[in-house]
Parts: C-alpha cells; structure tokens; sequence
C-alpha cells in the first residue's frame, strides 16, 4: 500500500522542507521506495538540501505538461538508491501546476513507489490547494510560538474543508532550555489548541544548518539529537510505537535532584 | 478499536452513525442504548444524529427513531452530501432575529479552528473548542463545551438576554447584543464553566455549576 503524505505548514521558515528531506532519507534508510515531490515552484529548496541541484534536468512543469515522461524527470538521490526527487521549476510559478495534475501524477507514482512525500509550499492559496489535492494524509509542522500555532491551526481547518482527516502534527525547533524557563510554548499548550495526533518533536539543534548547507539531511548523524526526533518520527509512520523523547526538562524528580544537587 | 459495534462521526450537521459488519440489529441498538444512558455527552439534547439510508431496514430505523426520542435527540436518514449542501447557506444577517429563532439551536460537532465562522439567527452548541481567531455570531446565545479563545458574539443582532457559555470562557473579545468586553492582556485558565451575560448595562463573568 502505497501513501501520499503532504508536509504542510500555512506559516513559511518553520521547517517543512527540512522534514520533508530528512523524512524521505529516513524513509529510504528502512529500505522503502521513495519519491519527494517539491510543489515550491519558484522558490525550490528540496533539491538543494538533498545536494542533487546539479543533477536536474526536467522538472514538475514539464511532467505535469506533458513534455516528458514522470521517470525522465526523476533524480536518483546519490546515496540512497530506492530515493527519488521530482524537483520543481524555478523559472515559473505556482499556477503553472493545477490540482487535476498532480492528483494524476501521485496516482502514476502510487504504482511504484511506497512513500510518496510532497513539500507544500508556505500559505493558503493556490500552491497550497494544488500540493493537498493528492495526499491521503497531511503532516503539519509547526514551532513553539504563538503565530506558527495560529497558523498551523489554520491549515488544519483548510485541510478538514478539503476532508483531509489524517493529519499529524510535528512541532519542529523546541528548545528546551526556553521552555523549561517558561519562555516558550510548551508541548500542552500546543496540544490543547491544535488537539491533533503529534507524531514528532523535534529540538533545535545546530546540526540541522550545518547539514542543510553539506546537503546531508541531519537524519544520517547518528549523534544529532534532531536527528534522532526524525529517525522517531520516520519509525511512527511505519506503525511503530515509539516513545518521545526526554529533553532535558520539567520532570518533577529531575527538579528535585537538580534542587539537592543530585 | 475495531471491535466497536457503532462508529460516531462528527459531520458539519451533527453526528454520523454507521455500524461494524456482522452484528445484528439486537446487539447494536443494546449498544446505542448503554450509550445514551452512560450519558457521556455524545448525545446530548437537540443533537441530529444521521445515517447512511442503506445502512438498517426501514422497522430497525423506526425502532432507532424511537429509542433517540426518548432522549430528545434527533434520528434522520440522509445522504451525508445533502446535509453539507445545507449548512452552506447562509442566514440572511440582515434579518432581525426573533424570539423563535434563537429557541432554534445549530450544533457544531468539531473544533472551531482560526479562520472559521459560525453566523447564524439562533443558538449555538460547540462541543469542541473555539479556537483563536475563529468566530462565532450567534442570535441567540452560546454554549461551549469545551475551551473558548476565539470571538464571539451572542445576541448578535440585539437580544441582549442572551449568554455565552464555556467549560474554559477565555475569549479574545466577547460580545453580547451591543456590548464588547475584551481579555485581560493577561489571560489565565479558568478552572470552572463560566458564563458571560449582561448584568446593569455591562458584561459579567460569572462561575457556574454544569
């Protein structure tokens, strides 16, 4: 059984492309087959974090357009041969590609692959309407801050119109320090406005910026503690239960120690 | 939770029943009935419940009709289509809301969530939360079970006899008939259900029992 799994956010820079590129990874490092469509047209990322933006050649344009074959347009990601990008076009723009389209192109994809990951773009207008219109199931990322909640919030409400009904939340770039002090959003908070199914929590962690720019998603270091939150979160979407993590805060026995010095 | 023998589903217009292949009709209305005694908030008064049209025999439907009678809640056979269809249409706001109207009572069964709007002549029912930046403009009043951070205005088109409501009542701005009292800048939980009403020209808060 093949999924589509839309990476939506409604707020830009919270980390979708980031999740979509380590999720792919994650996804074909347990052996599955799988394709990273990125739906940004004009403001494509998802290539550059795989470090495969010298290898394209077609783009979404020209599949959805007909002017080649989906497989021509499919780059082969350098490590994991079971990983496919189809990059988008960074010439044209969003309404270059209508929602008809690409719910016949992830139906041509369905056939072959197991994971079909698609980057939607930040926003709810067009681009965001046509990166939903195939998915079975939407992952929404959002961050601990009052105006990516509100967003994110707004996205689900779009995407229940669109009668989208599995969605999963991933709260992306916690830092536990802060919330800890009580200067940042904690997980109840955000669980009790967007009462939705939280597969993920993932801290910040600088490894994410030094591996974006090497085009190696964080999820291959094996000592990243982001890294770790996306091998968890990839181990829940393969039906897997898996604990979250223990960032180092607010447990009532760990307070205590830290109090008598412990 | 496959083995449960009635599915609930929230839609736009109330709740949607179907059942679980492979029992009979016995056991499933055994299990409807425990629901409705549990009491457990599913079904309560004025709720519109639906089926598939092809889903029961036309006498186990009449039988189902009567068991939900008895608890005041409403048992219809539609298509899930035509009820959508329904809620879209919008009540002239223009209109003056009478005394009837706000008798009538529109239940939501979901979470209101940023960007969502409920406007009507009569009263609400929300069994979710109402979200920030959601709306609710109601004619007559409002009743929230569950948290309340978005807008809402009851007696919106000048009962100022109406109320609103809410397990948590901690809106953005609440407003009744003419009036709006907005938050505090800062915001606490609310432990009890409150409700807002207008008490000597101004809007009351106050601590209930429900």
């Amino acid at each position: 059984m093949s999924e589509v799994i839309v990476i939506t956010s409604g707020k830009g820079g919270v980390g979708k492309t980031t999740t979509t590129a380590n999720l792919g990874v994650g996804l074909a490092m347990r052996g599955k087959r799988v394709v990273l469509v990125d739906t940004d047209t004009g403001l494509r990322n998802l290539d550059l974090l795989l470090g495969l933006e010298n290898r394209i050649m077609y783009d979404l344009i020209d599949v959805t357009e007909g002017r080649v074959p989906y497989k021509k347009a499919l780059v082969r990601h350098k490590k994991y041969d079971n990983l496919f990008l189809l990059p988008t076009s960074q010439v044209k723009d969003k309404s270059s590609v209508n929602p008809e389209q690409l719910v016949r192109l992830c139906q041509e994809l369905r056939k072959e692959y197991d994971y079909i990951l698609i980057d939607c773009p930040a926003g709810i207008e067009q681009g965001f309407k046509t990166a939903i219109a195939g998915a079975d199931c939407a992952i929404v990322v959002t961050m601990p801050e009052i105006s990516a909640v509100r967003d994110a919030d707004k996205i689900i409400g779009e995407l229940n119109r669109a009668d989208k009904e599995s969605i999963k939340l991933v709260v992306n770039r916690i830092r536990p320090q802060m919330v800890e002090k009580g200067d940042m959003l904690d997980m109840n908070d955000i669980n009790d406005i967007l009462s939705i199914d939280c597969i993920g929590q993932v801290p910040d962690d600088e490894k994410v910026v030094t591996s974006t720019n090497r085009g190696e998603p964080v999820i291959t270091l094996e000592d990243s503690v982001a890294g770790q939150a996306y091998r968890n979160i990839v181990g829940r979407i393969c039906g897997e239960e898996i604990p979250f993590m223990d960032f180092p805060k607010d447990s009532f026995l760990q307070r205590l120690k830290k109090l008598l010095g412990m | 939770m496959n083995d449960e023998i009635v599915k609930i589903k929230g839609t736009k217009t109330g709740l949607l029943l179907s059942f679980t292949q492979g029992f009979d009709f016995d056991t499933i209305e055994q299990d409807i009935r425990e629901k409705l005694e549990s009491g457990s908030g599913f079904f309560t008064r004025g709720t519109v419940i639906q089926i598939a049209p092809d889903a029961l025999r036309k006498d186990d439907q009449a039988r189902l009709k009567r068991l939900f009678s008895r608890y005041g809640v409403l048992f219809r056979t539609t298509d899930p289509l035509a009820a959508v269809q329904k809620t879209r249409e919008q009540p002239n706001p223009d209109r003056t809301a009478s005394e009837e109207d706000a008798q009538q009572m529109v239940v939501v069964n979901r979470t209101l969530r940023g960007g969502q709007e409920i406007r009507t002549k009569s009263s609400v029912l929300v069994c979710g939360n109402v979200n920030p930046g959601a709306q609710i403009i109601a004619g007559g009043s409002i009743d929230i079970r569950g948290t309340c951070r978005g807008m809402v205005h009851a007696g919106a088109y000048g009962n100022s006899k109406a109320f609103v409501i809410a397990d948590h009542l901690m809106p953005m701005q609440i407003r009744i008939a003419n009036l709006i009292a907005r938050s505090p800048d800062e915001m606490e939980k609310t432990e009890k259900a409150e409700r807002a009403s207008i008490k000597d020209g101004q809007i009351v808060i106050e601590p209930i029992e429900r």
